[in-house]
């Protein structure tokens, strides 16, 4: 808030205030005993509203109860027009004299959220400002100035004359009409009672219970006046007795500000709890004690997932910005380090929130690695059960592959040179030629065989000659045509080389089985201490990340402290990039 | 004689073929799996049959199933389970039905082709085959008191030839010994062993071959 502007508004309350003392004193009303205990309590609201206001205001900038309060305050100081003893001064007084109420029902329709946010409340705070002005117009053209307590001005207000056959039926209405309003208001604060959090009541509690009883008055004096056209003595009474109350209202709501103040030391306690080491999820406990929010959930927020996770390590998605819950993000310097997701009431105190977030912040940065340690932990764990997995799949396959290959290639050499054996002497020579035949050509087949799991199992060139060699060798042997558009120059670290030939030859591999590409790229250059290593293929894509293929290779990669992406968009080709760190 | 050869190999399948009926044992059926072998056997039973473990769908232990159900509905018809691997715990499963017409052979043995000539003759006679490499596994193993050690040499060879399910008259043969020195040697033996002596030859096969898995 602007501080001239908050020494303008100031300086016109006490101005207003001065005016009507000075009007008090220079007039006659001096002499009358009730008129200046009237006046005076209206100057106390008018001053304790304005300062209360002033105060709200700057502290809860985007909360409009505190300009509503000091526009409480200021309407208050216009009933010193009722000191200016002149017709105009009356009819003036008359025609802002329910401002001031109007303003109050207001600002207690709205409390503390400081705009409407029903239907109902909208509807009410128009009706209110209608019942002033326009309201105060109508009585003076139908109501003789008799009955509205003007004894100075016999001729009629704003001048106009004439003969006021209504008055009685038109001052009724108007206390039907103060009636209804008081009810509706009333209707209002329960309703807003009985639907408000356990946050939201503690900061309703002092202005609802004022509200109501003034609500009640209102209602009773509106009653009484509607029935007895002036009750003189009961009026001025009704009056000072809600005075008072209204005196006390900024009073309850500066006590309230205060007790936020008191909570400023539940900051100081939540510092001590944070001190004593605690288990994961206690620190959410804390806060929601020290905001007296029950249903605060706190939540980390991880970099590298670009995601909120619980203290569990569970992936969190935080509520919508305009839904039934607010979010407070904890900041380190300009990064979030958690999130708290907390009731809206909370956001009437903004202050707080930071001060118990700026109180916990290393506590829960603190958590916050905890709960990244847990989630990491967790990934760590799946990735070595799947790595354990693969590699005793990878054993079955290599014993499955023996046996069916060449295991069985050897067996039918052992029957071939057995039959062989058993024709020496007995059968022809081309017999024999024959079955040797069969022998020989069994004992190459399962060199072959015997050479290419070896191969499957570990490139020997990849060790003897590096990895620009293997992939050429790889290009060499695949049935889909090859390019290798890039390699390294010289040899990188053996891990490094032998994942990046991995990552190759299973994208290879995929590109050939699953998606049946016709052409394929490999290239693996140096980028900034980095192997980027790149396979794409023509072939229909869609290739699932999760898949057990895929998962292996991207737990590989991660083992170096790597990245792989899979972009393989359904019917356009896929490709596998993986970044490898080459200092190993 | 009549057998029925599975195997999912047909190259392996045709050469073993091409061996039993130049030994002059005719070969009834030829099949891959082992639902073909099953049906075969019900459709017309042979003397003997003649197969693989691993055999598909799933390549573990289809042959070893097939040859239990051969055994347990067919008992007339020996079974010899040829296998890559010497695996005493699937020579011993195939033995739980009784030792009679049995056989269980490292498909090795091929490269002497009299030797699988003579089990798939064994078998289909009613005998018992044991793998001499599963044998001698079971008596290699270490025991804490073992009172295998305590036989002779002659002793120890005669209890191989009894584990892998030979006669008396086999082991003579064999061992170039006369009838009554063998007899002493299992009489011998089977006091060592503290065994119950029994004339029954499948009786002493599994007996021999429950003391060594003990």
């Amino acid at each position: 808030m602007n501080p001239r502007l908050r020494l303008a508004l100031a300086l016109a309350a006490l101005a207003g205030g001065l005016v009507n003392l000075a009007l008090l004193l220079l007039t006659d009303h001096g002499r009358s005993e009730p008129l200046v205990y009237l006046l005076l309590a209206i100057l106390g609201v008018s001053w304790s509203f304005v300062a209360a206001g002033l105060v709200a205001w700057s502290r809860r900038p985007r909360n409009r109860t505190g300009a509503l309060m000091v526009a409480v305050g200021l309407a208050f100081a216009l009933n010193g027009l009722r000191l200016v003893d002149t017709p105009l001064g009356f009819t003036l007084w008359f025609l802002v004299a329910t401002l001031p109420a109007a303003v109050l029902a207001h600002l207690i329709a709205v409390f503390p959220d400081g705009h409407p946010t029903t239907r109902l409340q909208r509807v009410f705070i128009a009706a209110n400002y209608a019942a002033t002005v326009p309201l105060a117009l109508v009585q003076l053209l139908l109501v003789e100035p008799a009955q509205l307590d003007c004894d100075i001005c016999p001729d009629g207000l704003l001048g106009i004359g004439g003969a006021r056959p209504y008055g009685d039926a038109v001052l009724a209405v108007v206390g039907l009409i103060d009636v209804a309003l008081g009810l509706l208001l009333l209707w209002i604060l329960v309703a807003r009672w009985r639907g408000a959090s356990r946050p939201r009541r503690r900061i309703l509690a002092p202005v609802a219970l004022v509200g109501m009883v003034l609500a009640v008055l209102y209602a009773i004096r509106a009653a009484l006046l509607a029935v007895v056209s002036r009750p003189a003595p009961l009026d001025v009474g009704f009056d000072l007795a809600i005075l008072t109350l209204l005196m006390l209202w900024p009073l309850g709501f500066l006590a309230g500000l205060a007790r936020i103040r008191l909570d400023r030391s539940a900051v100081g306690d939540l510092a001590i709890q944070l001190s004593e080491t605690q288990p994961p999820g206690r620190l959410e406990q804390a806060l929601a004690r020290a905001l007296h929010d029950p249903t605060l959930k706190l939540v980390y927020w991880l970099p590298d997932r670009h995601a909120f996770v619980d203290a569990a390590g569970r992936q969190v998605e935080l509520p919508a910005a305009a839904g039934d819950r607010a979010v407070t993000i904890v900041r380190h310097g300009d990064t979030p380090v958690a999130a708290m997701v907390h009731d809206p009431a909370l956001d009437d105190d903004p202050e707080l929130v930071r001060a118990v977030a700026a109180t916990a912040q290393m506590t829960i940065e603190n958590e916050r690695l905890q709960a990244e340690v847990r989630a990491q932990l967790e990934e760590v764990r799946a990735s070595r059960a799947r790595i354990v997995e693969f590699g005793d799949a990878e054993r079955r396959r290599v014993e499955r592959n023996l046996h069916d290959g060449a295991q069985q290639r050897l067996v039918n050499l052992s029957l071939a040179l057995g039959i062989a054996r058993s024709q020496v002497g007995t059968g022809s020579d081309e017999e024999l030629a024959a079955a040797l035949d069969e022998a020989a050509t069994e004992l190459r087949r399962v060199l072959t065989e015997l050479r290419e799991l070896a191969r499957g199992i570990h490139p020997v060139i990849l060790t003897e000659a590096g990895l620009g060699p293997a992939l050429a060798s790889l290009a060499e042997r695949s049935s889909v045509p090859v390019a290798v558009a890039a390699v390294p120059p010289d040899r990188l670290p053996p891990r490094v080389e032998e994942t990046a030939y991995y990552v190759a030859s299973e994208a290879l591999a995929n590109a050939t089985k699953h998606a049946g590409a016709t052409a394929v790229t490999i290239s693996a250059r140096r980028l900034d201490g980095e192997l980027l290593v790149e396979v794409s293929d023509d072939g229909v894509g869609g290739a699932n990340p999760e898949g057990s293929g895929l998962r292996g290779l991207a737990d590989r990669v991660a083992a170096l402290d790597g990245c792989l992406r899979v972009d393989s968009p359904a019917g356009a080709g896929t490709r596998i990039t993986a970044e490898l760190p080459c200092a190993w | 004689m009549r057998v029925v050869i599975a195997d999912d190999a047909v190259l392996f399948r045709e050469g073993l073929a091409k061996v039993l009926e130049a030994a002059g044992i005719q070969v009834a059926g030829q099949v891959g799996d082992a639902e073909g072998l099953l049906a075969r056997v019900r459709a017309d039973p042979p003397d003997a049959v003649v197969v693989d473990i691993r055999m598909p769908p799933t390549h573990t232990s289809e042959g070893l199933d097939a040859a239990q159900r051969i055994r347990a509905d067919h008992p007339d018809v020996g079974v010899l389970v040829l296998s890559q691997y010497v695996e005493p715990h699937h020579a011993m499963r195939l033995l739980e039905g009784g030792a009679r017409g049995v056989g269980y052979l490292l498909k090795d043995r091929v490269a002497d082709v009299s030797e699988v000539i003579d089990a798939v003759r064994r078998v289909a006679g009613g005998g018992s085959v044991i793998d001499p490499d599963v044998v001698t596994q079971l008596i290699g193993r270490r025991r804490t008191r073992d009172p295998i050690q305590e036989l002779t040499d002659r002793e120890r060879e005669v209890l191989a030839l009894m584990a892998e399910g030979r006669s008396n008259q086999a082991i003579c043969q064999r061992l170039y010994l006369s009838p009554k020195t063998v007899e002493a040697h299992v009489r011998s033996i089977f006091t060592h062993l503290d065994l119950a002596a029994t004339a029954d030859d499948h009786r002493r096969v599994l007996a021999v071959l429950a003391f060594l898995r003990r």
